[in-house]
This record gives C-alpha cells, sequence and structure tokens, in this order.
C-alpha cells in the first residue's frame, strides 16, 4: 500500500462524522413561526391592492347580519378597547396574534376564507401589523381604513360614507407649493438664512471583520 | 484502486449537489417577521412635525429627509434637501444605499404617516436602524408650520409656547423657501466611495 | 450564531487564542499530509507526486460546501465573513514569483515551518532566505508602493464578479477538483513507472 493510500477506518471515521454534523443542523435548524412569503417587490405591489383594505361603509354587514365571514380584530391596548370598541371586535394585540394559538387561529382563517379586519384608533395603528401579517402570507388579513376614528365619528351612518373618501389616506390636502409661495409674498423681508445645502453620502458595501489566509 | 475513493468522490459530489437546494443565502438580507412585528409595534419611530422643522432649523447635518411620494409631488412641493425615493422604488439597490449610513437619521415622509410608514416598515425589514416617520405628513406640516393656528385663551402656556415656535418656523420656512426648493433640486447626491479598510493580509 | 467576532458572541481579544489554535491545527495537518518533505511538495510540478494538490482542493471543496451548509443551518452568516482584497496585478506577480520560488525552494512558506519543526536543515535554509526576501522587499518598497496597490478591485467574490450563484460555483469546483483527483492519480501511476523509488 502507498503511503498516499486511503486509510480505511479514518476514511470511514471522517464520513460519518462529516455527514453526521450535517443531518445535526438539518435537525436542529429551528423553523419559524413565522417567515415571509411576499418578496420585497410582491409585498410592495400588495399594498396597492384594494382588496387587502376595508372600507368603513362595509363594517354595516359586519354589524347588522353578525356575519360569520369576518372577523375584526382591535389590535389597540386593553386599556382603550374598554373605553370603546367597535362591537363584536376581539382585542388581541398585534404582538399577542403573533403568537403561536393565534398563528393557528388565523390559519383557521384563512382555510375558511374568513376575513380578519385588523383596527387601531386610526389607520396609522394598524398599518404596520397590518403589512406584517399580508407579508407571512395571511392575504386574507386586512386594515379598516380610517381605523377606530373614524368609525366613533360615523357611527351613525356608516352607509354614507360610502360616497365619501375622507378616511382614504394618501393624498394631499393641501396645494403646499401655493401655501408655501403665498405667504412667501407676504413675509418676503424675512429671506435671510442661505442655507448650506447639506450632502448625504451614500453607503458603500464594508468590509466586516479582519482576518487573513 | 481504493475503493474509499468512490465513496468519498461520490458524496463530495452529493453534497454539492445538495447545496443547490439551500435556497436561503441567495435571498437578501431580511429580519426575522417576528422581530419586525416588534419593531413595528413600538411607536418611538415616530417624529413630530415640530422636531422636523427644528432640525432643519438647525441645520442638523445627520438627517436625511426621504420623500416617498411620486416624482411629481416631490417637484412641486418637498422640504428643504429631502431626498425623493418612491415607495415603488425603494427596495431597489441604488435607493437602499441611502439607508444605513452610520450617523444619519432616516426620516421618511409623505402626504400624510401612512406611505412613509410603509416605506419605513419596508426598509425595516431589510434591518435598517435609525429610521423615523413624520407623524401627519405634509398636511400636519402645513397645518402645523404653514399655517399654525392659534391656541385658544385658555390654553395652557405650553401650548403658547409651541405657537410661537411654529410662527417663527413659518417665517424661517415660508421665507427661505424659494432658496430652499432650487438648493435641493441642485443638490446633486455625492457618491463617495469608502476605501476599504486594507487590515494585514496574512500568507499560508 | 458565527462568524464569532463580528457577531460580538467573543471579543476580538481572542484573536491571538484562536490563531494560534488555528496554528497548531495547520501545521498538524501539513506535517500529516506529508508537506514537510520537499520531495513530496516539488513532486506536482514533476508528474509523481500530486499529494499537495490533493489535500488542497479536498480542503477546498469541503470547506466551500461545508461553509453553504453551515450558512444555511444559521451557524455562520456568510454575509459578514472577511474577504481578502483583490489587487489583480500584484497578486498575478506575486503568484509567478511564489510559484517559481515553490519549484526551486521545494517548499511554501507555511511548510518550510513545518519542516524546521522536525529539524530539517533544507526548512531551515528556505526560512532564512524567506527573511532575507522580506528585508529586501520591505527595503525596496518605496520603489513599487504604486503597484503594490494596482488593480485594486475591493474584495469581490467569484459570485460578484461572475453573478453566478453560489452553489453553483461550489459545484463547478468540486466537480473540477474530484476529476483532477482521477486524472492525477493516473498520471502518478504513468510517471511513477519509469522514475526510480524515491524516499519521502
Amino acid at each position: 500500500m502507498n503511503v498516499h493510500d486511503l486509510n480505511p477506518k479514518k476514511t470511514l471515521i471522517t464520513l460519518v462524522a462529516f455527514t453526521l454534523l450535517l443531518v445535526i443542523g438539518f435537525f436542529t435548524m429551528n423553523k419559524p413561526l413565522l417567515s415571509y412569503q411576499l418578496n420585497l417587490e410582491q409585498s410592495l405591489a400588495d399594498l396597492k391592492l384594494e382588496e387587502a383594505c376595508f372600507q368603513p361603509a362595509d363594517l354595516n354587514a359586519f354589524l347588522t347580519q353578525d356575519s360569520k365571514d369576518i372577523i375584526l380584530i382591535d389590535i389597540r391596548d386593553r386599556f382603550s378597547f374598554g373605553q370603546g370598541h367597535i362591537p363584536g371586535a376581539k382585542n388581541i394585540s398585534a404582538y399577542d396574534l403573533s403568537q403561536e394559538e393565534n398563528i393557528e387561529l388565523l390559519n383557521e382563517y384563512k382555510m375558511n376564507k374568513v376575513t380578519v379586519v385588523l383596527y387601531g384608533n386610526d389607520q396609522l395603528q394598524a398599518n404596520g401589523s397590518w403589512m406584517l401579517f399580508r407579508q407571512v402570507g395571511f392575504d386574507n388579513v386586512k386594515v379598516l381604513l380610517g381605523g377606530y376614528n373614524y368609525y366613533l365619528a360615523h357611527a351613525k351612518d356608516l352607509m354614507a360614507s360610502k360616497d365619501l373618501t375622507d378616511y382614504k389616506l394618501g393624498s394631499a390636502k393641501y396645494d403646499y407649493a401655493k401655501l408655501a409661495q403665498a405667504k412667501n409674498e407676504i413675509s418676503s423681508s424675512s429671506t435671510t438664512t442661505k442655507k448650506k445645502p447639506i450632502k448625504i453620502r451614500r453607503k458603500k458595501k464594508k468590509a466586516v471583520a479582519s482576518g487573513g489566509c | 484502486m481504493n475503493r474509499n475513493y468512490f465513496f468519498l468522490t461520490a458524496l463530495m459530489l452529493l453534497l454539492a449537489i445538495g447545496t443547490m437546494f439551500l435556497s436561503k443565502s441567495e435571498q437578501q438580507k431580511q429580519i426575522e417577521p417576528d422581530k419586525l412585528l416588534w419593531e413595528i409595534i413600538q411607536p418611538t419611530r415616530y417624529v413630530s412635525t415640530d422636531e422636523v422643522a427644528k432640525l432643519i432649523i438647525q441645520n442638523d447635518p445627520s438627517i436625511e429627509l426621504i420623500d416617498v411620494r411620486t416624482p411629481k409631488e416631490f417637484a412641486e412641493f418637498s422640504l428643504p434637501n429631502a431626498i425623493n425615493i418612491p415607495l415603488d422604488s425603494i427596495v431597489t439597490t441604488s435607493s437602499l444605499e441611502y439607508f444605513g449610513i452610520p450617523g444619519m437619521n432616516v426620516i421618511f415622509f409623505s402626504n400624510d404617516a401612512i406611505q412613509a410608514d410603509q416605506g419605513w416598515v419596508m426598509t425595516k425589514r431589510l434591518g435598517f436602524d435609525a429610521t423615523y416617520v413624520m407623524k401627519g405628513g405634509l398636511n400636519r406640516w402645513i397645518e402645523t408650520i404653514i399655517q399654525p393656528t392659534e391656541p385658544k385663551e385658555t390654553a395652557p402656556q405650553t401650548e403658547f409656547d409651541i405657537y410661537q415656535f411654529r410662527k417663527g418656523a413659518q417665517i424661517y420656512f415660508t421665507g427661505a423657501k424659494v432658496e430652499t426648493t432650487t438648493n435641493a433640486k441642485k443638490n446633486k447626491v455625492v457618491i463617495k466611495r469608502r476605501k476599504k479598510t486594507v487590515t494585514a493580509s496574512g500568507g499560508c | 450564531m458565527g462568524p464569532l467576532i463580528p457577531n460580538g458572541f467573543i471579543t476580538g481579544d481572542w484573536d491571538f487564542v484562536i490563531a494560534i489554535l488555528l496554528g497548531i491545527a495547520f501545521g498538524f495537518i501539513l506535517e500529516a499530509s506529508g508537506f514537510s518533505s520537499s520531495r513530496n511538495l516539488a513532486g506536482v510540478f514533476y508528474g509523481y507526486n500530486f499529494v499537495v494538490l490533493r489535500v488542497f482542493f479536498t480542503a477546498m471543496i469541503v470547506a466551500m460546501v461545508g461553509l453553504l451548509y453551515f450558512d444555511y443551518f444559521g451557524w455562520l452568516d456568510l454575509s459578514k465573513i472577511f474577504i481578502l482584497p483583490t489587487f489583480v496585478w500584484p497578486m498575478i506577480v506575486g503568484g509567478v514569483i511564489m510559484g517559481l520560488g515553490f519549484i526551486v525552494g521545494g517548499f511554501c512558506p507555511g511548510t518550510s515551518f513545518t519542516a524546521i519543526a522536525i529539524g530539517k536543515l533544507d526548512g531551515l535554509v528556505f526560512t532564512i532566505g524567506l527573511y532575507i526576501g522580506i528585508f529586501i522587499f520591505t527595503e525596496s518598497f518605496p520603489l513599487f508602493s504604486d503597484f503594490y496597490t494596482s488593480g485594486d478591485m475591493g474584495n469581490p467574490t467569484l459570485m460578484d464578479v461572475t453573478g453566478i450563484s453560489a452553489p453553483w460555483i461550489a459545484f463547478a469546483f468540486t466537480f473540477i477538483a474530484l476529476a483532477v483527483f482521477w486524472i492525477t492519480m493516473l498520471i502518478e501511476k504513468r510517471v511513477r513507472k519509469t522514475t526510480t523509488a524515491y524516499k519521502f
């Protein structure tokens, strides 16, 4: 036998050890409860979906017919919930909603095609949680436009809001340029400070740790 | 010839083929969903229009205003020195270079806080820290800074103090308006390549 | 989990401890593979012994494939590891010099030290030459300091340059390495028939 021929025993041990290491790796990998189902581009496109939002007018169906295919979840804290909430809503904070038993519940709703509507005081409060739950694959989760405040203001006549758009956010309420311009003429005397522009440097990929060969 | 060589060759090939099924390594780095949710439920990311106004007036070099509205809206009006990154293109590689700069605090704003908040969530998912959202957006900006309303006579003193500040800010922003918008347009972002730190390299 | 120091599991003070442990392991493997013999090492260039090639290729593909698995398991974050900066021209020239020195001297820097460790005179002479070379380089560095940093590419990986994903590169290298193993074994057999036996 040549010096460099492989020793059968040692080869076997090395082989087994290496494979064992990888097998252990596979079994010890912790499976996270939630994982992203939508990639970044899909998530952005998802924000624009009309059906991802829940119109206040649609609340009527939930409130009057006690429909089984809509679940309302109040993600505010217990105190605010106690102060007042939409009748029939469940109080589960966004954090609790991401716990195991509630994820199972959400999965069940998704299977049965039940719509889960999240709301906070305003749309902003529920916005992040709504995005997250849609990104991890719960496409039955919607956000209540206007939030609780809008509901409270229009509780008596929700149907009327069907024609209104004042709960829809994202558009400019004012003509910014004109407003800023108009004031400029009035107080033109105060043009004093010449601002030096701040230059923002972009970040470059950086080497992390140092090492050698 | 040794039989062991065959085993080793086969195992190595098998393992190499196996790596192709490990898709995870190709994705962009993202934080775990539960971590992201934890960040989302913290209200600390919101800054008020007053605070933003104060930072701009002080010419704070560490703030980076990001306008997530469309380029058209951006061209009409924006905050001084703001950078326009429309929400749709926020996760492109060139946009992402604006985030995660050491020492810089990113403040997102849009017409109201919703789109800014959505931009915040998307960048947070990629793990960027020191990002904030201007609460109320430009609508609130107009209501508080450009057209502040006088508090009632019975209002507490602090409200009058805020009103005083807003009045001053109003003069600052509407007065210096013409200059700052032209500045913002001319203000080409300078990309400076950071030199990689060359550390002592070893040999073998 | 890993890399340990960038992720803050241990402080940078552990550098030296890790360096010593790795150095011991490296020296052990070099000696165990017979790399303290210059005949063994130079055998690659004459075709009678390809053990150097096989050991380094094995190390490379095992590490390559293993790291991909480790990254997947979450044991080591491959995006955080250090990548040596690439200076194209100096590296090519350095490689040529290194190759020449390897054939002429019969050692590469690391193996010359293992040779000293087992008491070989040629290893000692090689190392003395090594230090003289380093001295000359250091003293005359200003002459070619421009060249030393030319062709700076930053620290790209093969994936960045070619755009091919890591598993494919790993597979290609594994395939090439394994093919080379078998080919070199055949070459060895042929060459050894014609040469007289040699001692290690």
